[in-house]
């Protein structure tokens, strides 16, 4: 990208002060006053290399919302996806949740990602935190054995035989939740971030004489939301798209299928068996009138939606200076 | 960038959606199984054994008569039976409710939306049952990944069903003799007779899924028509055009078609991948297991010359630019898209897709759309020959935990679910409760939207159920057409090398009879991105490294003792 | 310059600590109790769900059958690593796996930083979020559809060759060149990724105090200096940190994406690590195979990670963990 890129702080407050958070930052959309002005070219630039960005990733959008909205007669004229809209129907997102299965399902969903979400962000932020002290007693050995887990997992069966068998978590919630609550990735970036910004913060906490429960909740804590917010988002993205726990651990108890894995069935959904002469399969098929590649892009819109509503939240705290406000120079 | 959160992740994992269903077994699934086993001799079903214990079969007489009968044709090959109405009266075939309250879970794969759990249909037939059969169908295109989680978690149900073109991935025979139930005793000779509905399904199928010359599958959709491919092309675009699918005899005027159709600039291709075809025009021995019959003598079936000849000619296709780009590019998921859409003209696919879902299918895209297929061929011109696939595909097996009340409790059900086309029991099954779940429309039995949702997967079906019927409401043309067609094909028909042969091969040829690497070089080479002499070196390694055993071994234990087919 | 406020310390700054001898074991243990205490949670589940499944890295010196399960199936010492050796399509897939990681190190890993500067300098906070949000949809994207939009658009039968074709020119052969295969799969990579990449660089750029460019402007900075001495170095800890990181998952790249393109440029091209263990494993009927594979992988990665973060000491930088006294 060879856009000109002005590295200052937009949009700083014209008079910062980030005890009172985001909405004063964000009515005031003005450059800081040291702050050159915007230059023709530099402005151009600028634009052209965004747009074409969002072009980029608009376009092939555009295509998968346009496909799910295709009735099946446009689908299998176009051959594939479709392009130019050749007639719209609602009728894959009527299809999808006419009967009940998938609006329970994104309950069990959102159930399964808050939950998640919540406990994953507690476990890290406590072991990042506790991971966050150089020289500390074990502090290497933790590492490893943290580390050493994101290159050997003993596989499919051995974690099905553990989980199930071990600890009776077949058909179990749990078991979509705490197999996979650890991210040592995300911790690793949430102990950097307390390694470097709140070090200060904390030696002089610490200096203080506080004890390291209170230097967590009253000083990096509430230093490092940005951080925190976008573990949480990722985590929660993580249990909201992952449906591999859900066929190891309840592959055929559907009643508690989130809706990723819901979704998923209508991505198989009339394929041709090979071997079977009947000509039962293809039934299901043809009673919907939607193309079963509608429907799998109708999937992939009802999945993109609560992403877009959840990102707003997280980037809120993306404001410049909210980590800074204690430490004087 | 962006995190792992999960500790597992698909790349360990199988994800066969973009492999089409079942296509995770390598080579052809169809034809012929071989399974592994722990017990250091393997054994395959022999004659003489198989004779014993083989149920006897006994048509029904009553039920509909079927508008286009069964026809039997060449090497045991037969039609299946085609209606094209359905009967409004419906005969009941089974006189009492075969369930005595028993609790059984079924597991099954499903290709498609799985139903609610307890839904009003399912409540239905279990009260027909009697008993409480839940039916726990899981995702088909995993399949393969959840049978050995639920065998090493122990989590094994009372009745599983386990499709046949996983038999070697998966190791069946061994699976099914340590972990199910020998039906044998309740079902051998005379004593299937006990469940009409299941003495009258084909005896093939019984066979299909007989292992160490003992009964263990319970089989679906038996047929006697089981053909790997059939060449399909649009019949309405080639009658615009003047082509007679009759002046395509031989591979070369084959090619000469794919020239005259293809016009790139104009979005249209001639082919899609045709691979299933070209083995059948070449007479190719299955490459399944790895070893076939040559001469009567057990030899490696990458030997066969026809396979060499096939492979030359599938690259040349390939390589010809007449094959669609995204077909090339292994983009089988919309396969039919193109083919509905007419960018696509000859596509070769299984029987499953000739029915009257794909004339509506097609007919949204093109009012005139009809589904033609080519008249078997061979590939010089000379006389047609077409390998017959194994009867069954789908079996389905009983838990050896359970008691010998159980089992025939079991056997009841499964005798009520094989009823046949157009009894009561069949129109419950597969269409629900009259009202509710259908209605009865000009053409026969009409889904509600109800229906739609609950009644129209195959749930019940996929366990058992009785010989496959032919039947498409409203499109009659396309099961006249289909069943002409199978006709005329069933007269070539012929027994390729251990057809219907179910072998336990012994633990240390598990991975050399699947042979992996030559099996991916010959898919490679019909993509065009590997050449046959690659694929000819890969299958002499293959030989020099454990295939020769295999084949010895083949030679010894299955050759010397076994009933099948004796191959071309 | 020490500079309060940006993400890890400077260089240099720990290494004018005068070496003293530091406080004994029993004394350290009392002092961080609670942090001792606060990492069990984590150490616990990590425990539970990830160390005891590794009894199952056993199968890699076994002939594993799934049906006699872990106990009963027979030795294999080392015999599947010395099959594995002896293949030279795994060490095709191992060159291919390092081939491609090395490219995408290239290509891709600077593209989100880029971007990440790019959006940063968008002066309205609503067009940076809406930008933001939209770049990163993609990530939602499976393989699947990802590698079918690029064929609708690229592929032999796509978009930009129909409209070649239209107007008499030849097609391009984009999406079935093994030649330019690794080029392809980065640009698959970037469009599916970069957008999601932003984001942990958006943060780490928020988290430099905006007196430092204020002071910087003053001082006479123009805004490539700005960028150049304050943003860049106040996000090189995370650069760093995320560099190590992907490098030690080199070996990991990509599956599900290589699986699907397999046949389409061959498996010359297209096979890595992942799916020749999922190939000749899992498919081919050799568990014990596989577990070989991804045994030898785990090993090299591991190596590869310590390695990578030794560097990032050479810099300057602490990388992944330093080890104090």
């Amino acid at each position: 990208m060879t856009a000109d890129v002005r590295a200052a702080g937009a949009p700083a407050p014209a008079r910062p002060d980030p005890a009172r958070g985001t909405r004063r930052s964000r009515r005031r959309e003005q450059r800081p006053a040291w702050e050159e002005p915007p230059t023709v070219v530099g402005e151009t630039a600028k634009g052209i290399s965004l747009t074409v960005v969002v072009l980029l990733v608009l376009f092939p959008l555009y295509t998968v919302l346009v496909t799910s909205l295709s009735t099946q007669g446009a689908v299998n004229r176009a051959g594939g996806l479709v392009v130019v809209p050749d007639g719209l129907t609602l009728q894959a997102y009527r299809y999808m949740f006419s009967g009940g299965t998938v609006t329970r399902s994104i309950v069990v969903g959102l159930g399964v990602t808050l939950v998640g979400t919540v406990i994953s962000l507690a476990v890290s932020v406590l072991c990042a935190y506790g991971l966050s002290r150089k020289g500390s007693f074990g502090h290497r050995t933790l590492l490893l054995t943290l580390l050493v887990t994101m290159f050997f997992n003993g596989g499919i069966i051995p974690t099905f035989v553990v989980v199930a068998s071990l600890f009776h978590g077949y058909g179990q919630y749990w078991a979509l939740i705490l197999p996979s609550a650890v991210s040592v990735f995300n911790i690793l970036i949430m102990r950097a971030f307390y390694l470097g910004t709140a070090a200060d913060l904390i030696d002089a906490a610490r200096l203080d004489g506080a004890g390291d429960w209170r230097i967590l909740w009253s000083v990096v804590l509430p230093t490092s939301r940005a951080v925190t917010a976008v573990m949480g988002l990722f985590y929660g993205v993580g249990y909201w798209n992952n449906w591999f726990n859900v066929l190891l651990f309840m592959p055929a108890d559907n009643e508690k299928w989130p809706v990723q894995y819901v979704l998923y069935q209508y991505v198989s959904q009339g394929a041709s068996i090979p071997g079977v002469g009947t000509n039962m399969t293809g039934a299901a098929v043809a009673a919907t009138q939607v193309s079963k590649l509608s429907l799998q892009m109708a999937m992939l819109v009802v999945t993109l939606i609560p992403v877009l509503v959840v990102y707003p939240f997280v980037q809120r705290h993306f404001v410049k200076g909210m980590l800074t406000g204690a430490i004087k120079g | 960038m962006g995190s792992d959160s999960a500790a597992l992740d698909r790349r360990s994992f199988l994800r066969a959606t973009l492999l089409g269903a079942g296509a995770a077994a390598v080579g052809t699934p169809l034809l012929a199984s071989c399974s592994s086993s722990s017990t250091a001799n393997g054994k395959a079903n022999s004659t003489a054994g198989l004779k014993a214990t083989l149920p006897d079969y006994v048509p029904l007489t009553a039920g509909p008569k079927p508008d286009l009968p069964i026809v039997t044709g060449a090497a045991g090959a037969s039609v299946d039976p085609g209606y094209l109405s359905y009967p409004t009266d419906l005969v009941a075939t089974v006189a009492k409710v075969p369930g005595s309250g028993g609790t059984y879970t079924a597991i099954t794969p499903l290709w498609g939306p799985i139903p609610a759990a307890g839904n009003p249909y399912y409540q239905a037939v279990n009260k027909a049952l009697g008993a409480s059969l839940t039916m726990k169908p899981a995702s088909g295109n995993d399949y393969a990944q959840t049978v050995p989680t639920l065998v090493a978690g122990g989590k094994l149900p009372e009745w599983l069903q386990i499709p046949t073109w996983w038999n070697g991935n998966l190791n069946v025979g061994e699976l099914v003799t340590s972990k199910f139930a020998d039906l044998t005793p309740y079902l051998a000779g005379a004593k299937i007779r006990a469940y009409p509905n299941l003495a009258a399904i084909p005896t093939g199928g019984w066979q299909a899924g007989a292992w160490n010359d003992r009964l263990y599958g319970i089989p679906s959709f038996t047929s006697g028509s089981n053909f790997a491919a059939i060449l399909y092309y649009r019949k309405d675009l080639f009658e615009a055009k003047g082509i007679d699918p009759a002046s395509v005899k031989d591979a070369d005027s084959l090619l000469a078609l794919g020239k005259e159709l293809t016009s790139a600039s104009s979005n249209v291709w001639a082919f899609d991948v045709v691979w299933l075809m070209i083995q059948q025009m070449f007479g190719v021995p299955p490459t399944g297991n790895a070893v076939t019959l040559t001469d009567g003598k057990a030899a490696s079936a990458f030997d066969a010359p026809q396979l060499e000849a096939a492979l030359e000619y599938a690259y040349k296709v390939a390589k010809s630019g007449y094959v669609h780009p995204d077909a090339l590019a292994n983009n089988t998921s919309q396969g039919k898209q193109r083919f509905y859409s007419g960018h696509v003209l000859v596509t070769a696919d299984g029987p499953g897709a000739w029915n009257g879902p794909d004339a509506i299918e097609g007919r949204t895209a093109n009012a005139p759309y009809v589904r033609g297929a080519f008249p078997v061929f061979a590939h010089d011109g000379g006389t047609p020959t077409i390998p017959l696939g194994n009867s069954a595909a789908l079996m389905s097996y009983l838990n050896k935990s359970l008691s010998d009340a159980q089992i025939k409790e079991c056997l009841a059900l499964a005798d009520y679910l094989a009823a046949p086309f157009g009894s009561k029991e069949y129109t419950l099954v597969n269409y629900g409760v009259e009202g509710t779940d259908w209605t009865r429309g000009a053409t026969g039995p009409t889904y509600t939207t109800q229906g739609t949702k609950e009644a129209n997967q195959q749930t019940y079906q996929f366990l058992v159920s009785g010989q496959n019927a032919v039947t498409n409401p409203g499109y009659d043309d396309v099961t006249k057409a289909k069943y002409a067609w199978t006709a005329d094909a069933a007269k070539h028909a012929y027994q390729p090398a251990f057809w219907n042969l179910n072998v336990n091969t012994p633990a240390r040829f598990a991975s050399t009879s699947t042979a992996t690497q030559v099996n991916d070089i010959i898919k490679e080479v019909t993509y065009g991105t590997k050449t046959v002499a690659e694929f000819k070196a890969a299958a002499a390694n293959w030989k020099s490294s454990g295939g020769q055993a295999l084949i010895d071994w083949y030679q010894k234990s299955v050759v010397d003792t076994a009933a099948s087919g004796t191959g071309k | 310059m020490t500079v309060p406020g940006t993400l890890l310390p400077p260089r240099g700054r720990w290494r004018r600590r005068p070496r003293v001898p530091g406080p004994s074991w029993r004394v350290k243990l009392r002092r961080d109790r609670s942090l001792l205490l606060m990492t069990v949670p984590a150490l616990a589940l990590v425990v539970a769900f990830n160390y005891l499944p590794m009894f199952g890295t056993v199968t890699a010196f076994q002939y594993y059958d799934y049906i006699t399960g872990f106990l009963a199936s027979p030795w294999a010492g080392l015999d599947n690593f010395s099959t594995l050796f002896a293949d030279p399509t795994f060490w095709r897939a191992f060159e291919n796996t390092l081939v491609l990681s090395l490219v995408q190190l290239v290509l891709y890993f600077p593209v989100p930083i880029a971007l990440a500067l790019l959006l940063n300098s968008v002066l309205s906070t609503k067009v940076r979020a809406t930008i933001q949000a939209i770049t990163y949809l993609p990530h939602f994207f499976g393989w699947v559809v990802v590698v079918t939009l690029f064929q609708e658009m690229l592929g032999g039968a796509g978009v930009l060759n129909h409209t070649l074709r239209q107007q008499g020119l030849s097609p391009w052969n984009i999406m079935a060149n093994p030649d330019t295969f690794k080029y392809l799969v980065t640009a698959q990579a970037v469009w599916k990724e970069a957008g999601w990449g932003i984001i942990v660089f958006l943060a780490a750029i928020a988290a430099i105090d905006p007196s430092l460019y204020e002071s910087a402007a003053v001082d006479g900075a123009s805004r490539w200096g700005r960028m150049w001495h304050i943003t860049l170095p106040g996000m090189r800890g995370v650069i760093v940190l995320l560099l190590v990181l992907r490098l030690g998952n080199a070996l990991s790249i990509g599956f599900e994406q290589f699986l699907i393109q397999r046949y389409a440029v061959g498996s010359s091209s297209a096979e890595v690590l992942d799916t020749y263990a999922y190939y000749y494993g899992v498919v081919g009927n050799n568990y014990g195979l596989g577990a070989a594979a991804g045994l030898f992988k785990g090993v090299v990665s591991l190596v590869l990670i310590l390695g990578a973060n030794k560097l990032a000491h050479l810099f300057g930088e602490d990388g992944l963990y330093r080890s104090e006294r």
